[in-house]
């Protein structure tokens, strides 16, 4: 991870709104982060953390209405993304930053050959002819770990399996060689052993084509294994940003440290009693004037609920929004 | 839990023999029958009272239909299920109806196992309706114990489903099923459907409710991590077989079946400095389909310690340890290796396909 290159996706403020029947609901407020050249970038939050919701937007890929963009900057090689022509977005979506979503069954077309989906983007936006499409579809399976190629691309996404499907999904979100790759929830669909082979995977391809990677996910250990550097959402902001060995080794907002808590682990020591972050993720019905975790969090202070923390520097690259701050010593305790 | 006692003195309270549940494959307009999706085939464990036993496995492999069965949710194509010592494989619905309340389930998706348009109140007085005689104003006070005792707000009793998060729909599947004073509840996948931080005020609960009422649960996941810190014993399930069933320590400190290794390898660990130098276990291609298993062992077409007598003999499910058991090739010695291939020809034959 080059430290000190210039990012190649520049988010700044970005706020999204849903306008619903039970009124506003604020999803993301004022989220600002960066994406370095060949990193990976794990986002972790639980459901309705915002972290779906912050991607979507900055590429354009939510409904409008109910949702709406309110503000915010999107720099991506020089142009942003929330303020240009829709023409621009679309050669830049599915080209330059590509996807993979969550549920592969869903987000493959049932009545289209998997050749056939993974050739659109290669003549819409590489502009190659159906022959040398074909070609390069072929390659790209290869290179996600397909065998028989050739066959498998006149084949039905029903005909491959969860694993076998969202290889294809990231076949065709690497088609056209993308600088930015958006990976939302991967690997959540599928189980663990599947899960395995497509971290290798994509551990493998990282080393070959060198794009920077966006992994949102719920699952710390995923994180762990995966990411050079980690932002933690919670009530649709960042909580916490810090490299991967920094926030597992030294996490210092209460949310995380709470987060890591909870999760048992299959090696390691195992507790009589799961420790438990007791009530429910809030429902942002406006923008937020206060901290969102200080009702389920065991530092809240007076001035939790007056003021929403800013985030602020407590390490190299490591940065947190609250103002709890004790000693080393009570770091330990804790 | 660590300070529970050894399982030796405990009575069994469920056990299942030789369990067979194949759906089958019908085809063209007379729907005549071309072969069995073969779900669960061929099962056998016991559960003790007061003991939970993990059922872990991928997706499709049978876990959640044994889950099923064992409850005569569905009927099974063969085997016997006792249950408190009553055998419960082949009664009447009449009979197995007076059954019911001693055993329970909850279910996976709160949001699709609650009625919506019923209120919290009757949907866990329903079980009640059905099975007790109760006066209205009794009624209610067990709904209210109920409710209590799941950690749910006795206010909230006239609400719907829709008005309450996942984790307290899912504390509603659990009063439901509490309400008759069951004994042995299976829970499928209780925690699959919820947010990592909710899911351990579920598993908390459903341990604390363990230690009060004496319950006995067969919990089915495909957690590995959940199922250690809940289990008392675990058995693992590939393809319709259970591969190898262990008190959990065991099983998790040292894996012996090629696939348990496999998968307690494939489990990321919270922890990058683990992360980075631990070597896994990469399995090969993908499960093969339950209506065409493969000659032999199950897990022989992606067993990287595959041998030849995989491809061509069932192993048999024995026990190879005090309390552990195993369905492989590789703890077998010499003197059980004629017996392998009884049970095989058995089977085959049986099958008629």
């Amino acid at each position: 991870m080059p430290d000190g290159a210039a990012p190649v996706l520049d988010v700044k403020d970005l706020k999204t709104v849903f306008r619903t029947r039970g009124g506003e609901v604020h999803a993301v407020n004022s989220v600002s982060f960066d994406l370095r050249p060949g990193e990976l970038l794990g986002v972790v939050g639980e459901s309705g953390s915002g972290k779906s919701v912050t991607m979507m937007s900055l590429i354009g890929l939510l409904p409008t209405p109910p949702a709406d963009v309110r503000g915010g900057t999107v720099m991506f090689e020089g142009i942003d993304l929330l303020n240009c022509s829709e023409a621009e977005l679309r050669s830049v979506r599915g080209a330059r930053i590509g996807f993979i979503f969550q549920d592969p069954m869903t987000s493959l077309n049932p009545v289209f050959t998997v050749g056939f989906q993974l050739m659109e983007p290669l003549r819409k936006h590489m502009g190659l002819g159906k022959r040398d499409a074909r070609v390069r579809a072929r390659e790209l399976l290869e290179l996600v770990g397909i065998p028989d190629a050739e066959r498998r691309l006149d084949d039905y996404p029903h005909q491959f399996s969860g694993g076998m499907r969202q290889r294809v999904m990231i076949a065709i979100a690497l088609a056209c060689d993308p600088k930015v790759l958006i990976a939302d929830e991967p690997t959540t669909a599928l189980d663990v052993t599947i899960q395995a082979q497509i971290l290798e995977l994509v551990k493998d391809l990282r080393q070959k084509l060198g794009m920077a990677i966006v992994w949102i996910t719920h699952d710390l250990g995923v994180i762990a294994g995966i990411a050079d550097r980690v932002i933690v959402m919670y009530g649709g902001q960042i909580v916490e940003q810090a490299p991967v060995r920094e926030l597992f080794g030294n996490p210092r907002h209460p949310y995380t440290r709470a987060l890591l808590r909870t999760v048992p682990s299959v090696r390691g020591s195992r507790t009589a009693k799961l420790n438990v972050i007791e009530g429910q993720p809030p429902i942002q019905k406006a923008e937020p004037a206060a901290c969102a975790f200080r009702g389920r969090c065991a530092h809240a202070m007076p001035r939790c609920a007056q003021e929403n923390p800013q985030r602020r520097m407590v390490g190299p690259g490591h940065d947190i929004a609250c103002f709890w701050d004790p000693g080393m010593q009570e770091w330990q305790d804790d | 839990m660590l300070d529970r006692p050894a399982p030796a003195a405990r009575r069994k309270l469920v056990e299942v023999k030789g369990l067979k549940m194949y759906f089958p494959i019908t085809a063209g307009i007379l729907r005549r029958k071309v072969g069995d999706v073969k779900a669960v085939d061929d099962v056998s464990f016991d559960i003790y009272e007061g003991e939970t036993l993990g059922l872990v496995g991928e997706s499709g492999c049978g876990k959640s239909t044994c889950g099923r069965v064992i409850l005569r949710l569905y009927d099974p194509t063969a085997g016997s299920i006792r249950i408190d010592g009553t055998d419960i494989t082949e009664t009447d619905s009449e009979t197995l109806r007076k059954l019911r309340p001693a055993m329970q389930m909850v279910f996976q998706d709160p949001q699709a196992s609650l009625n919506p348009r019923m209120t919290v109140a009757a949907i866990i007085g329903e079980p009640l309706d059905e099975h007790s005689r109760l006066s209205k104003a009794e009624k209610l006070n067990r709904i209210y114990e109920l409710m209590d005792a799941v950690g749910l707000n006795r206010n909230f009793a006239n609400r719907y489903p829709h008005e309450f998060s996942g984790g307290q729909r899912q504390r509603i599947g659990i009063a439901r099923a509490l309400a008759l004073n069951p004994k042995f509840i299976v829970c499928d996948e209780p925690i699959a459907a919820l947010d990592v931080s909710i899911q351990a005020q579920v598993v908390n609960l459903l341990e604390d409710l363990q230690d009060r009422m004496n319950l006995t649960y067969l919990f089915i996941s495909h957690d590995l991590s959940m199922v250690r810190h809940i289990a008392d014993r675990v058995a693992v399930m590939y393809l319709g077989r259970i591969v190898e069933l262990a008190p959990r320590d065991a099983l998790y400190e040292r894996p012996m079946h090629p696939y348990t290794q496999a998968l307690l390898s494939a489990v990321p660990e919270p922890d990058p400095e683990i992360e980075t130098v631990r070597k896994r276990i990469i399995l090969t291609g993908d499960v093969p389909s339950p209506a065409n298993p493969p000659k032999g062992c199950n897990f022989c077409t992606r067993c990287p310690k595959v041998m030849d007598i995989c491809r061509a003999v069932k192993p048999p499910f024995r026990e190879v340890e005090p309390g552990r058991y195993t369905a492989c090739h590789l703890y077998e010695d010499t003197t059980t290796a004629g017996r392998t291939g009884a049970p095989e020809a058995f089977t085959s034959t049986q099958q008629g396909v």
